[in-house]
Parts: structure tokens; C-alpha cells; sequence
């Protein structure tokens, strides 16, 4: 497959260039190096939070029953984002330790994971409460939709209620990346590397998820 | 369709008005918290700040012993199934809004003057306060209905709802809290209200859309 191949290539690259290629930042020095693992992580936890979203989306809009497969697809994704989430935060508290002085600062960036963490313990929760009855998949899908049309409004409150902390270079109001080109361009190729990672484990994990449905229909049988 | 939601209006504030549940725990657990909260503040004069996030938390987390109720109490009863029958899901989802609307503002209307009251609240700005009250309230209701129709298909459980609340509602939250605050300290402006509106707008809108999948059985 494609996708398992640009793995295997983006990957190591991405590694190799974070510790060899780019340069240590000016003010953080080697510190600066979790950025490209931190910030992907964070994209990512993000990212699959819309995919959650999408694919829930798709499976209530289904009426043909074409894409009862979406049930898994937004839940694996869901997942793989709760496990994004956990390591981004647990990067950025390291990092904040190091550069502010402590764990844990209510920055709006900060803020923002910890309501993305609450959303993904609420879908579970609800999930769990649901286990085995036959509407479980409409309304823990029903439930990620009502979540992301609350969260919008999030990212123009959040940077209200709380002062940002976060550098400039990454994080600022024109958009723009502010950094070193070879700062720049690790960063790019980890955030590429990570996403297709992400696509990666998603496959795997939708896979996983036919097979057993496959062995419970014959073993129901 | 407006007789089908006009019917279940009447119908849900009947049982309320005969039983008085829904309202009276929510009622009993509001004034039993704003006194705690007096009692233990001791009679000190607390910040605008702390007044604001005291007094919403109170009412979110009285509302939340509301709120899920009104779909609750027809799953318990098995009134659930023949409602499905009877109605379409757009006359139940509007009439349980409409209920629980009502339920959340006679909480704030009751909440709102005990705590002024034994707070010890000098309002700046009481018509400010009574507009985000009022902003926010109708937030906390067109988010939690749809919610608490997916609680009551889970099984009811009342601590799930305040779970999968939480992060729903936690934007309008912080912004009530800010209008209040601005509203008790004087500086009060309509943004957090516009804000609160267009919340609600839009998570009725998208619960709308989503109650039929919620609703119906297959």
C-alpha cells in the first residue's frame, strides 16, 4: 500500500531531521527540539477529532446502508485522537516545565486540549453506557456532531478567558510560521510524516475492526 | 405539527405542574447550594469574578438535575414508545425545548434574587445581569435537551449527562460568566449576549437535524 510505504520514508526522515538537521532554536535551545513532535501530535488530535466528525456524519446521513463501516472509522479515529491528545499534552506540559517554569499554565492552547480530552471522556463514557444496544453507534455519533458544532465557539472563546503563553514564531495573529527555513521545513516534513502515521494506524485499525465484526457474524451463525 | 408540538407542551407542563419533580429537586438543590456557598463565604464580600463563577455554577449544575427529566421520565414510564408513535420527533423535540426552557428560566428566577440576597450582590448593572441570566440560561437548555434525549436512550444515568454536558456547554459557561461579571462590576457590553444567542441558534439548529437519529427507533 501507498500509504504504509510513505510511512517508512516519512517517518525516519522526520526523526533524523529533528535531531540532525535542524538547529537548536536561539532562546530555547534543544528544548526547541519537541517541537516536532509536540506540534504534529497536537495537529493530529485535532485532525482526527474532524475526521470522528466526518465519518459520523456520513454514518447518520447513510440511508442505504452503504457506509455502515463509518461506525468503526469514527470511533478508531476518535481513539487514535484521545492517544494524540494524551502524548501532546503530556509534550507541551514537559516543554512548559522547562520554559515557564511549570506544568501546567491554563494557556488557551492548553486550555484548548483539555476540552478536546473532555469531549473524547464524555464520547466513551457515553459509548460504554451504551454497550450493547442496537442505537449505540446513531447516538455516540449524534453526540460528536452536537461536540463539534460546539467547537468553533470554543476557539473564539478560549483566547478571551485565557492569556496565550505560546511563542509567536508558531502560534500568532498573521498565520505565519515565523522560523529558521530548516526549522520550518522539519517541522512540515513532521507534520506530514505524522498525519500519514495517522492514516496508517487508522487503516490498521479499521481493519481490526472488519475482522472482528466478520467473526462475530460467524460466530453468531 | 404545531398542534403535535402545541399537544406536548401542554402534556409535559401538566405532569410537572401535578408532580413538581423536575422543578422542585432543581429548586431544592439551587437553595441548598447558595446557602452553602453564603454560609461557608461567612459573610465575606467576595470579587465580581468569584460572585459570577459561584452564581453559574450553582445554576448549571441545578439545571443539569432538571433538565434530563423531561426525556428520562418517558423512557421510566414507557411512555417513550407510544410517543414516537403519536408524534413526529420535530413536535417532541421542540416541545421538550420549549419545557425545558421554562424549567431552566423559573430556576434562574428563583436563584437569581436568593443569591443577590444572600450574597450580598450590589448590581451595577441590573438589567445587563438579567440579559446575560437569560442569554446563558437558554444556551444551557438548547444544549442540554438534545443531550438528555441521548442520556435517556443510554439508560438515564444522572451522572452521564453531567459528563457529556460539560464540554458542550463550558463556551456558553465562560462567556455567561464573563457577562455577568461585567454586568455586576458595571462594565457591561452585548457582545457576550449576541454570543450566547448565536450559540443557541446554532446547537438548536444542528439538534434539530440530529433528533430524528436520536429519536427513532430502527
Amino acid at each position: 500500500m501507498l500509504i504504509t510505504r510513505l510511512v517508512y520514508i516519512f517517518m525516519p526522515t522526520a526523526v533524523i531531521m529533528a535531531f540532525c538537521y535542524a538547529p537548536a532554536a536561539a532562546v530555547l535551545g534543544e528544548t526547541s527540539r519537541l517541537l516536532y513532535f509536540h506540534v504534529p501530535l497536537a495537529w493530529i488530535s485535532v485532525m482526527a477529532f474532524a475526521v470522528s466528525g466526518v465519518a459520523a456524519m456520513l454514518f447518520l446521513a447513510d440511508k442505504k446502508s452503504r457506509f455502515t463501516y463509518m461506525e468503526d472509522s469514527f470511533h478508531n479515529s476518535a481513539s487514535l485522537g484521545t492517544l494524540t491528545a494524551v502524548l501532546a499534552t503530556a509534550s507541551g506540559s514537559v516543554w512548559a516545565k522547562l520554559m515557564w517554569g511549570s506544568y501546567w499554565n491554563w494557556d488557551p492552547r492548553q486550555t484548548s486540549i483539555v476540552i478536546l480530552l473532555l469531549i473524547y471522556s464524555a464520547y466513551f463514557s457515553l459509548r460504554s453506557a451504551l454497550e450493547g444496544k442496537p442505537a449505540r453507534g446513531r447516538l455516540s455519533a449524534a453526540y460528536l456532531i452536537i461536540a463539534m458544532t460546539a467547537m468553533p465557539f470554543f476557539v473564539f472563546v478560549v483566547p478571551r478567558v485565557f492569556p496565550s503563553l505560546h511563542p509567536d514564531p508558531v502560534i500568532n495573529p498573521d498565520m505565519k510560521i515565523h522560523l529558521e527555513i530548516e526549522m520550518k521545513l522539519t517541522l512540515l516534513i513532521s507534520v506530514v510524516a505524522f498525519s500519514l502515521l495517522y492514516f496508517y494506524l487508522l487503516e490498521i485499525l479499521n481493519r481490526l475492526s472488519r475482522i472482528r465484526n466478520a467473526v462475530e457474524v460467524q460466530h453468531h451463525e | 405539527m404545531l398542534n403535535a408540538i402545541l399537544s406536548n407542551i401542554v402534556k409535559d407542563f401538566r405532569i410537572e405542574f401535578r408532580r413538581r419533580f423536575a422543578v422542585n429537586i432543581a429548586l431544592s438543590f439551587a437553595a441548598i447550594t447558595t446557602l452553602a456557598v453564603s454560609l461557608t463565604a461567612g459573610g465575606v464580600r467576595l470579587g465580581s469574578q468569584t460572585q459570577a463563577m459561584l452564581f453559574w455554577i450553582i445554576l448549571f449544575f441545578s439545571a443539569m438535575n432538571g433538565l434530563a427529566h423531561v426525556f428520562t421520565r418517558e423512557e421510566e414510564e414507557g411512555t417513550a414508545l407510544f410517543l414516537r408513535v403519536t408524534s413526529p420527533a420535530a413536535a417532541v423535540y421542540t416541545a421538550k425545548l420549549a419545557f425545558n426552557i421554562a424549567v431552566i428560566f423559573i430556576i434562574a428566577a428563583v436563584i437569581s434574587p436568593l443569591y443577590v440576597f444572600f450574597l450580598n450582590v450590589d448590581l451595577v448593572a441590573p438589567s445587563a445581569f438579567a440579559a446575560a441570566v437569560c442569554a446563558g440560561s437558554l444556551a444551557i437548555a438548547s444544549s442540554a435537551t438534545v443531550l438528555a434525549a441521548i442520556v435517556a436512550r443510554a439508560g438515564g444515568r444522572g451522572s452521564l449527562f453531567t459528563i457529556i454536558s460539560f464540554p458542550v456547554v463550558l463556551p456558553p459557561l465562560w462567556v455567561a460568566v464573563g457577562a455577568t461579571r461585567a454586568s455586576i462590576s458595571g462594565s457591561a457590553s452585548t457582545e457576550g449576549v449576541i454570543f450566547l444567542l448565536a450559540f443557541s441558534g446554532a446547537l438548536v439548529a444542528v439538534s434539530y437535524m440530529l433528533f430524528g437519529h436520536i429519536w427513532i427507533e430502527e
